[in-house]
């Protein structure tokens, strides 16, 4: 299975590659997550907020390779993108692992990825820089085996999905 | 005389470690503190209030290895709308790991925003081992640094340091079961129950 996760519509080519979904999350509804932690201590695995997120973290999860494509602010992802990682927090166990020399939370079944982000919005090297060490952070909370991060204008994002797409291929 | 403006930005404020860690340190402060939350529709009230305050301190989580999406917006809101009068920013940020350095990059986002729009950076405080410190015996390490954070932001001397539960990883591992399983046994689930390796599966098609 592989994912790619936008937080704007972006017009790409997937059609006759069954694995390969795309969601766009600007067009779902999905609430803050409200740190009730419901999805560690009441019913695990599963987020008590029954909104459009309890359809994307299962996709998260089987996920071999994913695409996520975000808007940055203050070096960071921007809302939409953020919104939907905060949510996806039921794939992860309340309880402790060390993992890589630190303290990390245990993973359910998510697959280990190789995961490609297409940041735009942001040509501050400061910013793209704090973005960087943001998804090296990312890797270890989030089961990326590999990761490249690729900072464009918001006008190459469709081609360089496309690109991707073509490695994924190889 | 300053006055300081604490606001809180946790997801669960009301019930959050952010308060309590917000009123230890309204307990240690010289000057007076006034508390608030972030929530989602209060934004333009809390930026009216902003510009009576000398100082400015964020409380808030390590979300997803960031800043909660609550006050990324609310951030977002500060920039569209500033304040008439901008206070000097300091933050108390808090993790559940150990390593209070996991929370670098939510802080240096922190400093980013400050820097474009003009604030400038005082004192901070991150936290390792947040979600459980103030219920352990060990407790007095959070409150101690609260109290430094305090006297420096009073005397407008601004530091920046991190603390966490000195304890080797495996002891904290085992301490972190420890405490979650109770947390789940207060809702009558199990420790294998909450140790599930399932993840729902989509319910329909997106």
């Amino acid at each position: 299975m592989k994912l790619i996760m936008s937080d704007k519509p972006v017009h790409i080519d997937i059609s006759g590659t069954e694995n390969i979904k795309h969601i766009d999350l600007s067009s779902m509804k999905i609430a803050n997550c409200v740190g009730c932690f419901g999805c560690w201590t009441k019913t695990p695995g599963k987020c008590v907020i029954r909104d459009d997120a309890t359809k994307v973290y299962p996709y998260i999860a089987q996920s071999d390779s994913v695409i996520y494509v975000s808007h940055i602010k203050y070096g960071g992802y921007d809302s939409i993108m953020k919104t939907m990682l905060e949510r996806a927090i039921p794939i992860q166990q309340a309880f402790i692992r060390i993992h890589n020399g630190e303290t990390h939370h245990i993973q359910r079944n998510v697959k280990t990825k190789e995961a490609t982000i297409i940041a735009y919005g942001s040509t501050d090297p400061e910013e793209q820089d704090i973005f960087r060490r943001l998804i090296s952070r990312n890797a270890k909370n989030m089961c990326f085996k590999n990761y490249e991060v690729i900072f464009v204008p918001e006008s190459e994002i469709e081609e360089t999905i496309h690109k991707t797409l073509r490695k994924w291929e190889k | 005389m300053g006055k300081i403006m604490i606001l809180n930005g946790s997801p669960r404020a009301p019930k959050s470690n952010s308060k309590q860690y917000s009123e230890l340190f309204a307990k240690y402060s010289s000057l007076p503190c006034d508390y608030f939350n972030i929530g989602r529709s209060n934004h333009e009230e809390l930026i009216k209030k902003m510009r009576n305050y000398s100082d400015l301190l964020i409380v808030f989580p390590l979300y997803a290895d960031s800043l909660p999406v609550g006050l990324l917006n609310f951030m977002k809101s500060l920039e569209s709308n500033p304040p008439s009068c901008k206070p000097v920013v300091s933050v108390l940020i808090n993790c559940g790991f150990l390593e209070y350095e996991q929370n670098n990059v939510a802080v240096s986002m922190i400093k980013y925003f400050c820097k474009r729009q003009g604030y400038s950076i005082g004192s901070i405080l991150m936290l390792g081992s947040g979600e459980a410190i103030l219920t352990t015996p060990l407790r007095f390490i959070a409150v101690n640094a609260i109290k430094r954070l305090s006297l420096s932001i009073c005397k407008r001397d601004y530091k920046e340091s991190g603390v966490t539960m000195p304890l080797p990883k495996w002891l904290f591992k085992l301490a972190a079961t420890s405490y979650w399983t109770r947390y789940g046994k207060r809702f009558g689930i199990s420790k294998t129950e909450m140790s599930v390796m399932e993840i729902e599966k989509e319910e329909s098609k997106t």
